[in-house]
């Protein structure tokens, strides 16, 4: 027999003393009889005269009293103890239980309970629930939830009851599972702690290049050592790899257990979804679509694809075993709208659909993509001449040249009879009066005190050293052997949003600002000065300057991966840290914004929605700055792959079941002792009522 | 003679004394409203009732024994130097030759004597024996004062207490009163020793009317033939609270005599309590059949009965006054 109980030994012994000297105390107080007067003693002492031949059972009855008193106290602190019958002994073992929450625990064959569908997750939560309720007495088991993200539940803890409570509540997100992430805060948290053990219930639906990130090195006294199947010392020597991995996740002398969970692998699920406007022809766009058969049947599919809820394409898929299929969908006409691709089962002709065809795993049946709106703008070009400039404008489709030269721009602008421009392209002229904003400016040469940004001095003979790629204005740009005369240097303020884009050992020679209402690009040389325009890149960087005022830029097109942390320019945004970040869901979450970048991190698949806002005194929500859509699919082979792993290898070590972990399997008895108690209480009761026992 | 030890503060008492102990206070002999108006006009009723049982006898008529000077003749004896000759009964000396003097039954008042018990075990009930016992004793007192009988009232316990000397006439029913309210209570019940005082004392006969629970560790049977013995007409009415002869106890208990302050620890179960009461009713047979044995009148009534109700059903029974 054991004790489980997260009451300390000393605790129960003090609260024995303490109630067994009350239980005392009350018997004496009960043998203190209650006084009571009557006005002819002799005639009671006649009648007890005959009754003296019973005393000494009445005495008895009465030691039987204080001897019931104390043995159902006993019997009641005994089950505080929560004793436990059978089990081996063993020294107490710390246990981190990775708890696998990512998005292939939401299949739904965890089996059936209460006439309900259940899923992995829901199953899996029942394992660890088991295996916490056969830890030992001195075991102390932390859980960790492992997806994308590793999330600790607990510290390590004795009370299993606790856990257990704790573990009810899981439930998988959307994301795929981070392995060596899990691993390593388990293997962390087991650091210095004898006996440890890590225990991880999954499907096994993991990257495998962290499972062979895994080592095994160090000799010695592994726990492992008593259960044959569990990795060993030498075993894992032999599985190491020769070289050293710098990533590489030690987990010697962590005896590392494995429960499966999850029963079929049968799944068709979309693995990549992407759209995007072509480059040259803004009217257009393409859709790349991935799809794979992780069964091993012949699957067959009706793959749909949505422009808002306006289906635009249909086709059946027949999907061998295995078989990755990939598709191209060119679309023309395409408005600012959300595509969705969904698969749906279809069932093969003359078979009849029903529920028993339905998916096993729906998350990467459906996926979406971002289709930016398509804009043509009116560009005015302000110049005296330039006839590669105004060439290079011509190429670009999406867009309507105007030209003009200075002194007539100024006069229109002056007499406000300038028609309204998306654009303005100043060549080698620095107007005091500039359109009023949304019209966003480009400038060649600026000077003096109109000059968008500050000039601060001339470099002759500049090279370009620098160039900030991140930014969609230098995206595809190779700028560094480009030659100029000479260059004006910018002096940018980070506090305005201004951002260099291309620089000559740190001064800014191409610069970008934009605000609220208006972006503004700058270059600090003149196009009579360098051979730009006689390179590829010219065109480009015009391309992509437009492209950038008309909020086209080619990021925003391309889908998340859940799981995954990525940077999402908003540019423009100054004074402002923290982004809202709205998922499919309605939950808001919020984001840091650095350096006009909001990092994002989807959990959940679907279209989330980034809006910073400026900042305000009080409590009500500030101006909308940026509002910016992006699309998160699950997007994962691994995690679609949900055939679950019966045996899983780490660091080439085949890990054992946890039944074979030595975890003791011990059946409580602390309820049968209560009841025990109880029912000594009801015999007490019943006979002192029927004047036996009084 | 000491008094016993009071029972000890947390001690019960039965009846109101246990009421009156559970609320905090001591036990209620509060006697200002005993002798009240609704109780004098019970007492006037039972004078009526009385006057009609007794109706057509003469005043003062009762006959004693002794011999003397009345006119129905009673019995002979032997003549005495000393006696007056003008009884000796000639006729007699004439045919058997021997001197005997007639005798005469002598017609007297008559005296009653309400003895009651006023010791420590008096004190429990509800209402109070004592209280009970008191109204009793003033009804009958009344009655015998309204037929012009000479009534005295003597309170005892181990000792006689101090006494209301025989006195005759209606209007002496509020020194009665008077009287009783003052009764000092306490003290052991001791029948033999102070019905034997009581004889020596008092030298005129009469009715000893006894009110008592009886309950003298010594027995009953002493204290009554004391009167027997000498000459008095023994009345006995006992008195007990119903909860005295049926308790409603329980459990673990120590039983302390109200008098001797006697303890005894008892576990009380229902067997016990049957045989408890059963001693009981033994005990209080015993003394119906002492009395009816020996022609004298026995009444028991508990203190639920109206005072009244039992002096009726004395009268009914042809009890107290022939």
């Amino acid at each position: 027999m054991s004790f489980a109980s997260p009451i300390a030994a000393s605790v129960i012994a003090w609260a024995a003393a303490v109630l067994g000297g009350l239980a005392v105390f009350a018997y004496v107080l009960k043998m203190r009889r209650r006084r009571f007067e009557v006005p002819f003693s002799t005639l009671w002492q006649r009648v007890l005269r005959e009754k003296e031949a019973t005393s000494l059972w009445k005495r008895l009855k009465r030691l039987l009293s204080l001897l019931l008193t104390l043995f159902v106290l006993g019997l009641l602190l005994l089950a505080a103890a929560e004793p436990r019958l059978g089990g081996e002994e063993r020294d107490a073992r710390n246990v981190v239980v990775l708890l696998d929450a990512s998005a292939s625990m939401k299949a739904r064959d965890g089996g059936e309970r209460d006439g309900r569908e259940r899923t992995r997750m829901a199953a899996a939560v029942d394992e660890v629930r088991a295996v916490l309720d056969g830890m030992g007495a001195g075991d102390a088991a932390m859980v960790m939830r492992m997806d994308g993200q590793t999330t600790p539940l607990s510290r390590f803890e004795t009370d299993m009851p606790r856990l257990e409570k704790l573990v009810e509540g899981v439930e998988a997100s959307d994301t795929p599972a981070d392995l060596r992430r899990a691993l390593g805060a388990a293997a962390d948290a087991l650091r210095g702690r004898p006996n440890p053990m890590i225990v991880l219930v999954g499907d096994g639906a993991y990257d495998a290049e962290a499972m062979a990130s895994v080592t095994w090195k160090a000799p010695g006294p592994a726990p492992a050592a008593k259960a044959p199947t569990a990795p060993t010392a030498a075993g894992a020597a032999a599985a190491a790899p020769a070289g050293k991995r710098l990533d590489a996740i030690d987990l010697s002398g962590i005896d590392v257990r494995y429960h499966p969970v999850g029963s079929t692998g049968e799944n068709v699920g979309i693995i990549s979804f992407n759209a995007r406007r072509y480059a040259t022809d803004k009217t257009s766009y393409e859709v790349y679509i991935e799809v794979q058969n992780f069964g091993t049947r012949p699957a067959r599919r009706r793959l749909v694809l949505y422009n808002g809820d306006l289906a635009t394409d249909a086709r059946t898929l027949e999907l061998h075993p295995g078989e990755r299929l990939r598709q191209i969908y060119s679309r023309g006409g395409g408005e600012d709208s959300v595509l969705r691709a969904s698969l749906e089962i279809e069932a093969a002709p003359g078979q009849a659909a029903g529920p028993a065809r339905r998916d096993a795993f729906p998350l990467d049946d459906q996926a979406w993509a971002l289709l930016p709106a398509r804009r043509k703008q009116r560009v005015l070009l302000v110049t005296r001449d330039n006839l590669y400039l105004e060439g290079a404008m011509l190429v670009y489709d999406n867009i309507e040249v105007d030209k003009l030269v200075p002194e007539e721009f100024d006069r229109q602008v002056a007499a406000r009879t300038l028609p309204e421009y998306a654009a303005v392209v100043l060549d080698d002229v620095t107007p005091a009066a500039v359109p009023p904003p949304p019209t966003n400016l480009l400038y060649f040469n600026p000077s003096g005190d109109a000059s968008p940004f500050r000039v601060k001095g001339t470099l002759s003979a500049p090279h370009i050293t620098e160039v900030n790629e991140g930014h969609p204005v230098m995206r595809w740009l190779v700028m560094n052997d480009v030659n100029f005369d000479s260059s004006s240097i910018f002096e940018l303020d980070r506090d305005r949003g201004e951002v260099a884009l291309a620089s000559s050992v740190r001064s800014p020679i191409i610069a970008a600002r934009r605000t609220p209402d208006r972006k503004v690009v700058a270059c600090a040389f003149s196009l009579t000065g360098t051979d730009l325009m006689l390179r590829v890149a010219f065109p480009l960087f015009l391309v992509n300057v437009l492209d950038w005022f008309a909020s086209d830029e080619a990021d925003l097109l391309t889908t998340y991966a859940t799981g995954t942390r990525a940077r999402v320019p908003l540019d423009g945004v100054v004074g402002v840290s923290e982004v809202t970040v709205t998922a499919p869901g309605g939950r808001e979450t919020r984001a840091p914004l650095v350096d006009g970048q909001a990092t994002f991190y989807a959990a959940e698949v679907g279209i989330h929605t980034l809006r910073a806002r400026e900042r305000t005194a009080g409590a009500a929500p500030g101006r909308v700055l940026a509002e910016v859509q992006l699309a998160a699919n699950l997007s994962s082979a691994t995690e679609s792959a949900i055939a679950p792993a019966r045996q899983l290898t780490l660091g080439g070590v085949a890990l054992a079941a946890p039944d074979d972990a030595g975890i003791s399997h011990r059946r409580p008895i602390w309820l049968y002792l209560v009841l025990a108690a109880v029912l000594l209480l009801c015999a007490e009761w019943l006979t002192f009522n029927r004047r036996i026992t009084i | 003679m000491p008094k016993p030890a009071r029972a000890a503060p947390d001690t019960d008492e039965l009846g109101a004394a246990a009421a009156a102990r559970a609320r905090g206070s001591r036990v209620d002999d509060d006697r200002t409203r005993l002798f009240d108006e609704s109780f004098l006009k019970k007492l006037e009723y039972l004078s009526v009732v009385a006057r009609k049982t007794f109706a057509g006898r003469l005043r003062a008529d009762r006959r004693t024994k002794k011999v003397g000077s009345g006119i129905e003749f009673a019995d002979h004896r032997r003549y005495a130097s000393g006696d007056d000759f003008r009884y000796i009964d000639w006729n007699v000396y004439g045919r058997i030759d021997r001197l005997l003097l007639r005798l005469f039954e002598e017609e007297e008042d008559l005296h009653i004597y309400i003895l009651i018990d006023a010791s420590r075990s008096m004190r429990i009930g509800s209402p109070l024996k004592l209280h009970y016992a008191m109204q009793v004793a003033a009804a009958l007192t009344y009655i015998g004062l309204g037929n012009l009988d000479r009534v005295g009232i003597i309170p005892f316990s181990d000792v006689l207490h101090e006494s209301m000397p025989p006195s005759r006439g209606k209007r002496r029913i509020f020194k009665v009163f008077e009287f009783l309210r003052a009764v000092e209570v306490g003290g052991l019940t001791q029948l033999g020793s102070c019905m034997d005082t009581f004889v020596h004392r008092v030298k005129r006969r009469g009715l000893a009317v006894l009110i008592s629970d009886f309950y003298d560790p010594r027995g009953f049977e002493e204290g009554i033939n004391e009167l027997r013995y000498n000459k008095f007409e023994p009345f006995v009415l006992q008195v007990f609270d119903q909860r005295e002869a049926n308790p409603a106890l329980h459990g673990d208990l120590t039983l302390v005599d109200c008098e001797t302050g006697e303890l005894k620890e008892v576990t009380v179960s229902r067997s016990l309590l049957d045989a408890y009461k059963a001693e009981h009713d033994r005990y209080c047979a015993e003394l119906n059949q002492f009395c009816t044995a020996r022609a004298i009148p026995y009444f028991r009534t508990h203190t639920q009965v109206p005072f009244d109700e039992l002096v009726l059903r004395i009268f009914r029974q042809g009890g107290f006054l022939r």
